[in-house]
């Protein structure tokens, strides 16, 4: 079968081997490579196996019910007589998590990526790798426990405080660099020394007043809110995201490293700073490599099933409004877990196929962004090789 | 700009990058810490009388001799008690009907509240279910239930606008004239030598079987059950993973084939881990009927595939950091080509292939998805090593889960849960951290 492999044994051996002998080798050869192929080839079949399988179950379910009722309503009512399957919410539920997440991830998890690759030296990044591995290591069902028990008490009790703080620490600091750099950009056109010198310190204590008024604001109304249940969507998210972020962050430190060297020596050779060589030139370059890792990070944070069933609350409805994060939220990973243990034992019945109709959604949507991140990487890799 | 704003926004773009990680390794902090801190809790903690009672009832384990000495010496202070309980009992028969009604109401609080803490009263039958055959063993939890004994829990609604808010009533007021009020000050001032409280390192919760849905006892059925899973899943996941391994590496020619077995293998990591439980449910259970219902069997195979590509991954990449100079080494001596990887590559690259099998064997051990509808039970004893193809086990990271959000007494055992925690976050970080080490001896040695 190998051509290289039975060159080289056969030169070797030409003279000491008989045909006949060769010919067992040969067969040897072929049927041991062939038993290879086969164990690499498991894994496709069992990829095969799991969209046949639940796709088996799920079926039943949409010829039993349809497809617009699971879709379109909001109304998830399995047990009831008549049974209610609207998935609506659950669906919206899985989707809020993750983009709550996603939002708390994306930012973190590429700028520590960032200081990763291009600012920590080596000696500081040693130790930081195996930070991030432990937070990856951690088992979701602990995530879930210190959603439920720690975090939700906490959100529940001191939420007002807890939502000031953080906009406080995380505002103050950018909205300090909005107000220097706004001033700074708006007086360019202004030509004295003098006078651009003193519109420009105007400017910045008006942009600072309005940056201390809005800071000051924002943080009294975050205060007065009252978390009503700790097991929310808000606690989720938070969680998630650093369930999310290993991934990301080791993904998106790939795909910059990729980048190679010349691109940022050209940068600083034309007197462009760090964060300008990375913003402009690296990030640009590397961009399809981190859209693929925050599709893999966020993957992760949609298919995660202990921490949303123990700390989302797992109630049904689309929160009122819609983007109400303080509210409890059910997801399909969690309706999954928590509703086969009252529909096994009646199997074949619309409520045990409905969890699989579910399961083969979520199959789908990470079978499609796996696949397409697959890609991104593929072709990042030709491009970056091919230059 | 100028070189000043530019020079700003350079270091305040740093110091974004270096606030994110350091938020990570604080949160990492958040989260280890109280687990690490409650789950010692568990094992090492003020145990009562109660506690040594329950050892020596319940596993023969202890002295008998000084815990009779401590038995007479706890009953010795608890007859007092009782003695005040019995002379208000009849003072109470000698009340008018109203009065009495009153009383008793109040008085059978008393005596929830006393029994809670001191265990069956003296003279009642022996309680069916082990909770109540006992009092508080640990001391914290004593101190809790002495608290509920000496005040009563009322809300505050005047407020109509906020939330009620609790505070609390001593008990003692509403006895005010009877006999009884003098239980009170005796209960608070001798709960020393009620429950002779003393430092006590209970090993036994990592190798006891749980009494009464874990309210009593250890975790060993958990943690037994969490270790045949973990590994089952390895035996199977293993061997195939290193030799898909091998394939890939050494015999695949780049072409339709073998990208689609990559692009099935990056497939198969991306499922999320729930799906991998549907899917065991349905393949080896409905199916294949490899078990009449959940089994360790079930549960090891639906791991394996959901460790598998990380697994494969992993051998791979050990397998290719192997330097050609070994290979060209071994070939050239006229070694075949099965011999060199058998004999020279495998061999080579054993550290880095036993480095992901070590984290693989971590996650198959932390995983819960996969294991709800094929492997896990929440109650149960330790199963032995024949049981695995028939009887389904409770493993750790279930029964985490379980305990702390469907128990019935959640908020009494939280002690067990972070027990429980700590075990499995024990087990894995313990493998990922053996992982680590491996690796740097690796790539020390790989320098040279």
């Amino acid at each position: 079968m190998n051509g290289e492999g039975s060159a080289t044994t056969g030169r070797s051996s030409a003279f000491v081997v008989s045909a006949r002998k060769r010919k067992i080798q040969t067969i040897t050869r072929t049927a041991g490579e062939s038993t290879l192929l086969m164990i690499a080839a498991f894994v496709a079949i069992i990829v095969l196996f799991i969209f046949y399988f639940v796709a088996r179950d799920a079926i039943p379910f949409f010829q039993i019910r349809g497809f617009s009722e699971f879709f379109t309503s909001s109304e998830w009512y399995p047990a009831d007589d008549p049974p209610k399957f609207g998935a609506l919410a659950i669906i919206y539920g899985s989707l809020m998590v993750t983009v709550g997440s996603a939002i708390i991830a994306i930012p973190m998890g590429v700028s520590a990526a960032i200081c990763l690759s291009d600012v920590l030296p080596f000696s500081v990044r040693q130790y930081v790798k195996p930070v991030i591995e432990m937070l990856a290591a951690i088992p979701s069902v602990a995530f879930g426990f210190f959603a439920l028990v720690i975090l939700a008490p906490l959100l529940q009790n001191h939420g007002g405080q807890i939502l000031m703080w953080t906009w406080w620490l995380i505002a103050t600091p950018f909205l300090l660099l909005v107000v220097v750099v706004a001033a700074e950009l708006l007086t360019t056109s202004v030509r004295d020394e003098k006078r651009r010198m003193l519109f420009r310190r105007i400017l910045v204590v008006l942009f600072g007043l309005l940056a201390l008024m809005m800071l000051f604001f924002v943080g009294r109304n975050l205060q007065k809110i009252e978390i009503l249940t700790g097991t929310n969507a808000l606690n989720v998210s938070i969680i998630l995201s650093f369930m999310a972020l290993p991934t990301i962050v080791s993904v998106s430190e790939d795909a910059l490293q990729a980048v190679g060297r010349d691109l940022r020596e050209g940068s600083y050779a034309l007197g462009a700073t760090r964060a300008e060589t990375i913003v402009k030139t690296i990030l640009p370059a590397a961009s399809s490599g981190i859209l693929a890792a925050v599709i893999l990070g966020v993957m992760r944070a949609l298919g995660e099933t202990m921490v949303v069933w123990m700390a989302s609350g797992n109630s049904s409805h689309v929160p009122d409004p819609w983007y109400n994060y303080l509210e409890s939220v059910r997801t399909l990973t969690a309706t999954i877990a928590g509703d086969m243990g009252e529909a096994d034992q009646v199997t074949g019945s619309a409520r045990f196929h409905v969890l699989f109709a579910m399961g083969l959604l979520l199959l789908i949507v990470s079978f499609i962004s796996n696949y397409i991140s697959e890609r991104i990487i593929v072709r990042q890799r030709k491009v970056l090789s091919g230059q | 700009m100028n070189l000043g704003t530019r020079k700003l926004l350079d270091r305040s773009f740093t110091a974004l990058g270096i606030g994110s990680i350091v938020i990570m390794g604080i949160m990492l902090l958040v989260v280890l810490v109280p687990i690490v801190s409650n789950g010692i809790g568990a094992i090492v903690f003020k145990g009562t009388i109660e506690h040594r009672k329950l050892l020596y009832t319940e596993f023969q384990r202890g002295d008998k001799a000084s815990l009779g000495r401590e038995l007479a010496e706890s009953d010795a202070s608890r007859k007092k008690v009782y003695e005040i309980m019995a002379a208000f009992e009849s003072e109470l028969k000698g009340m008018d009907e109203e009065k009495q009604a009153d009383y008793q109401a109040k008085y059978n609080e008393v005596r929830t509240a006393l029994k809670a803490l001191l265990g069956p009263l003296p003279g009642e039958e022996m309680p069916e279910l082990t909770r109540f055959r006992y009092g508080q063993t640990r001391w914290d939890k004593a101190k809790e239930k002495l608290h509920e004994l000496l005040y009563e829990k009322k809300w505050d609604y005047s407020n109509p606008d906020a939330e009620a808010k609790e505070y609390f009533v001593s008990r003692a007021q509403g006895f005010e004239g009877s006999s009884l009020v003098k239980l009170f000050p005796y209960v608070e001032e001798h709960i020393d030598q009620l429950m002779l409280p003393e430092w006590t390192f209970y090993w036994g919760f990592i190798t006891d079987s749980s009494l009464d849905s874990h309210i009593f006892g250890g975790i060993w059925p958990e943690i037994q059950g969490t270790l045949f899973l973990a590994i089952g899943a390895m035996l199977f996941a293993f061997p195939l993973g290193v030799v898909a391994a091998v394939y890939f590496t050494e015999y695949a020619r780049e072409g339709f084939i073998t990208s689609l077995l990559r692009s099935a293998n990056s497939t198969l990591a991306g499922v999320p881990s729930i799906v991998f439980g549907l899917f065991g449910l349905a393949f080896f259970i409905n199916t294949l009927k490899v078990s009449e219902s959940k089994s360790v069997i079930a549960g090891s195979l639906t791991l394996a595939i959901m460790i598998l590509p990380t697994i494969i991954r992993s051998a791979e990449e050990a397998i290719l950091s192997v330097p050609k100079t070994y290979r060209e080494a071994s070939l050239s001596l006229g070694s075949t080509k099965w011999n060199t990887i058998a004999t020279v590559i495998l061999p080579a690259a054993l550290p880095g292939i036993l480095t992901g099998g070590v984290i693989s064997l971590g996650r198959a051990a932390g995983e819960t998805a996969p294991i709800i509808f094929t492997a896990a039970v929440s109650v149960g004893s330790a199963i032995g090593l024949a049981d695995v193809f028939s009887s389904p086990t409770p493993a750790l990271s279930w029964n985490i889960y379980n305990l702390a959000s469907e128990h019935e007494a959640a908020n009494e055992i939280r002690h067990v849960q972070y027990g429980m925690v700590l075990s499995l976050v024990t087990i894995v970080l313990l493998l990922n951290l053996s992982a680590i080490i491996l690796r740097a001896r690796i790539s020390k040695k790989l320098k040279g």
